[in-house]
């Protein structure tokens, strides 16, 4: 493993800063640029939605760092318990609090 | 809620409002995230103050995650720019998305100033964004994203820095949990979205995803976000017509 020097490793930081920043510029530009409201804005909600449920998906699937060391059916069992209690009691708080307890106790017990 | 009418909101009182909704439970969440990031990030050999100017810069998990993961390889600094931008190129539709919701365009405001306060949008900012929109007026959109945000940020940056300090006192098992918060959160969120189409697409982009991983890598958020959309929206628009009717 090589080592980053000083200046290196804020280049990095600002490179990475850089690959966030021009997505977000492109889409104020495109923003101004579709119609509210119109089919093509539709699909650009869908495609983000998608987006968004599969980078959750992602994180908890393949998770990295310390949530790596816990198991797969401990995280999709905390998942699966939340979204029921949402299906069922359509309250966020209560829902989340019955995910996190889902994984603790899978975590613990099983 | 409030007993009082939205409509007669003004915009300070919705700031401090979406201020109170965010430190309701999101941004605890959110700063318990960035700490993780922040562990992973010492680990990888970023000094504080690096880690604190990436969450601040690029305020956008994935990237972040990216970022660290492939510093700790000493990966090259030209690997380190595509991942993160690859890893944060939903942040593209997000923006549009946003930018819809909170309809910028009666504000009028000069580029510099959308594109000071699309830097604070993250996905929980965008998630919120969508419930505010079934409840409050479109013009008072745009202050709710304020303090909302603005809130969320501080949280993240204070969770940046407290996670770089915290791993010696937090038991793992603990860590493990806090960091298992926000993904269930913003997942609980946004199956609850109001139109179909959109509940759908988080059906197919979560289901793609994990799959894709193994073949597509970092390509895979936009492979499931582009397909899993696509299917969602053709679904909505055409052969979930002819019901259409009787939905509403």
């Amino acid at each position: 493993m090589d080592d980053y020097g000083f200046w290196q490793s804020w280049a990095a930081v600002f490179l990475a800063a850089i690959g966030t920043f021009i997505w977000r510029f492109a889409g104020v530009l495109l923003a101004s640029r579709i119609p509210p409201h119109s089919p093509l804005m539709d699909w650009v909600n869908t495609m983000a939605y998608a987006m968004v449920a599969g980078v959750l998906m992602l994180i908890l699937v393949h998770p990295t760092g310390i949530l790596a060391t816990s198991g797969l059916d401990d995280r999709l069992l905390g998942l699966a318990a939340g979204v029921a209690a949402m299906m069922l009691t359509k309250r966020i708080i209560p829902s989340l609090l019955c995910g996190i307890l889902m994984f603790a106790a899978s975590l613990h017990l099983f | 809620m409030s007993k009082s009418d939205p409509v007669a909101f003004t915009p300070a009182q919705m700031r401090r409002i979406a201020a109170i909704d965010a430190v309701r439970a999101p941004a605890y969440a959110l700063g318990a995230t960035m700490a993780g990031f922040a562990t992973i990030a010492r680990e990888a050999g970023f000094d504080v103050w690096m880690v604190i100017s990436t969450s601040a810069l690029v305020w956008g998990m994935p990237g972040q995650v990216a970022f660290a993961s492939l510093y700790s390889v000493g990966a090259s600094l030209f690997i380190i720019f595509v991942a993160v931008t690859l890893a944060n190129m939903r942040m593209l539709l997000m923006v549009v998305s946003a930018a819809d919701m909170m309809h910028l365009h009666l504000h009028k405001l000069p580029l510099w100033r959308r594109v000071v306060l699309m830097q604070f949008l993250a996905i929980t900012s965008w998630a919120h964004l969508a419930i505010a929109e079934t409840k409050y007026p479109r013009h008072l959109l745009m202050p709710y994203f304020q303090g909302f945000s603005l809130t969320l940020f501080s949280f993240g940056i204070m969770g940046t820095i407290g996670g770089y300090f915290l791993p010696d006192l937090v038991p793992p098992d603990v860590l493990r949990i806090i960091i298992f918060i926000t993904p269930i959160y913003i997942f609980l969120l946004i199956i609850m979205a109001q139109q179909k189409a959109n509940r759908l697409a988080v059906a197919c982009g979560g289901a793609l995803c994990p799959l894709l991983y193994p073949v597509a890598g970092e390509w895979s958020i936009l492979i499931a976000g582009v397909i899993g959309g696509s299917l969602a929206m053709l679904y909505a628009r055409y052969i979930a017509k002819w019901h259409l009717v009787q939905d509403q």
